[in-house]
């Protein structure tokens, strides 16, 4: 629906935008600029930070260790969360209720009491050191994701009629794993890829666990900006343009899936 | 859910959802736990004393008084703000709505240090908007790394939080509503007063919990921008488990207790409000 006195909102809700996107623009402007102290523009632009920065056999080890947990945690996630939520949602009402309730758990209890629980159960106090290594990242950082599948999922999934479905299926003789697979599972695609690019999101953009448990011993690109704050901010700003860059090629892949199927959808 | 699947199905569903359940077990409940129990372990005994001793110490009291404030504050204005951007939003395309929502959410959703890092490049001592604010005469004493600053960089990522909050609740102020209180006169500040805040208060209140637990819980941004500098509850926890000192642990778990239930009161507050009035609308 487009209203009629289109122009104030149309400022209002752009603006918002630009004013979203203005650091990811200041920051990678920073990384292309020689100097840019004292004037309120650049003065002169170089590309050479950037190539400075790929020298630098730190920043290819943390892009690689941060792929590599982001990477591990999109698989895992994808494994225990997916068949969790359909679980709840098809056969067992309670466990949907459960997982409404354990998905917004993260929102309300703060990242760094969790990581101080962490190091306090698997720093060796009884028995398991996990702190330290990657896999106490891989492996926390599920179910602090596991809203961004549950609530697109259950959006998805509330829109599909699931009982004519089943017994449609039942009727020609599939299993319930095989109307899972070839019906349910192709129609939540949406939700799957946006629950998908979220937890790789979040793997790598999460700071609070990756320095308190892991830090050095395992240094993740966030970790790698924290060491750079000292030193020179070009570095950094090359860093995090790389960061932010990772971040919008993710927004596209989230719209992309996302978008409406045919024109009309869209009006 | 389908009726009629049978119990080898609920079985086999059952199964699958374990391992998910096992690791929110593991890595959310437990170490939640080990924090809430620690915390009350003095010497070994069970008892209040952290907890006391955080309440009798002012340095620690202030983190608290601060982190509160900052987040009160950035809270109101992120509900406030969200209500005119989700409003204009309304009478946009689905297709830009969607476009929005969608920076909104990664935006809400991942701050920490590339963020506060921008807001240094932009407002930082020889920003590009400190140069201009000095210019136009309107800095007086803001820095970024002030208490004003760090409210600026927390609206970054509250604004967008409150927006996917607010942003469904706005389709209960329908085109209808809007005309009718034009054709009975309304001006506009009573259409805002007396109809759309009484309409949307149950959600914005919801919201605005929300919010106040993501200010209060934040670390990242505010650790990335000021270091041990700002006196914030997270950051003082952060401290006394990463700092060079590791004096005494149990003070850690004890601040983190302390924050958990202060967030957890306000938000079972809410839930209890919401249910009733749930109950009273049936």
């Amino acid at each position: 629906m487009r209203s009629e006195k289109g122009i104030v909102p149309a400022i209002v809700v752009w603006g918002f935008v630009a004013l979203l996107l203005l650091p990811a623009a200041a920051v990678a402007l920073n990384g292309m600029t020689t100097e840019w102290d004292g004037t309120v523009l650049p003065t002169g632009f170089t590309t050479a930070w950037f190539h400075n920065l790929f020298e630098d056999p730190r920043m290819s080890q943390a892009i690689l260790n941060s792929l590599l947990i982001s990477t591990a945690t999109l698989v895992l996630s994808a494994l225990v969360a997916v068949p969790a939520v359909l679980a709840g949602h098809f056969y067992l009402p309670v466990l949907d209720r459960c997982l409404a309730v354990l998905v917004i758990l993260p929102y309300a209890v703060p990242g760094i009491v969790l990581g101080l629980g962490l190091l306090r159960l698997y720093a060796g106090n009884f028995g398991i050191v996990l702190t330290g290594t990657p896999w106490i990242l891989i492996l926390a950082y599920v179910p602090l994701g596991a809203s961004f599948y549950y609530v697109p999922m259950k959006n998805n999934l509330r829109a599909i009629p699931a009982r004519e479905i089943f017994e449609a299926g039942y009727l020609v003789g599939a299993s319930d794993l095989a109307i899972i697979r070839s019906i349910i599972l192709p129609s939540i695609a949406p939700a799957l890829i946006v629950g998908f690019v979220m937890n790789f999101a979040l793997a790598i953009s999460e700071f609070v666990y990756a320095n308190l448990l892991v830090g050095g011993l395992f240094p993740t690109l966030q970790i790698f900006m924290n060491v750079l704050r000292g030193g020179s901010g070009h570095l950094l700003s090359g860093v995090i343009a790389i960061y932010f860059a990772i971040l919008l090629i993710a927004t596209s892949i989230v719209l992309w899936a996302t978008r409406p199927k045919s024109a009309a959808e869209g009006q | 859910m389908i009726q009629s699947a049978s119990a080898g199905a609920r079985l086999a569903a059952a199964i699958v959802a374990v391992p998910l359940l096992l690791l929110v077990l593991l890595f959310e409940l437990l170490p939640l736990l080990a924090v809430l129990v620690n915390g009350f372990l003095h010497d070994g005994a069970f008892s209040f004393a952290n907890h006391r001793e955080i309440l009798a110490s002012a340095f620690q009291r202030n983190s608290f008084v601060n982190s509160v404030v900052l987040s009160l504050a950035t809270s109101l204005i992120a509900v406030a703000a969200s209500l005119p951007i989700g409003r204009a939003l309304h009478t946009m395309p689905v297709r830009v709505q969607r476009i929005v929502m969608t920076y909104a959410n990664f935006g809400a959703n991942f701050t920490g240090f590339p963020i506060a890092f921008a807001f240094i490049i932009l407002f930082g001592l020889s920003g590009s908007f400190t140069l201009l604010l000095a210019k136009a005469g309107l800095l007086g004493g803001f820095t970024i790394y002030s208490k004003t600053g760090l409210a600026l960089v927390y609206c970054y990522f509250q604004i967008p939080l409150a927006l996917m909050l607010v942003f469904p609740a706005l389709d209960a102020i329908t085109p209808d509503i809007e005309e009718a209180s034009r054709l009975m006169g309304a001006s506009r500040f009573s259409f805002w007063t007396r109809i759309v805040l009484p309409i949307l208060l149950p959600s914005l209140v919801g919201s605005f919990v929300l919010l106040f637990a993501n200010a209060m819980g934040t670390y990242a941004t505010a650790f990335a921008l000021a270091g041990g500098n700002a006196n914030l509850v997270t950051i003082r926890i952060g401290e006394l488990v990463a700092g060079d000192v590791f004096s005494d642990p149990n003070l850690a778990d004890a601040l983190a207790t302390l924050l958990v239930v202060a967030l957890a009161v306000p938000i079972a507050i809410e839930r209890l409000i919401a249910r009733r009035g749930d109950r009273d609308a049936q």
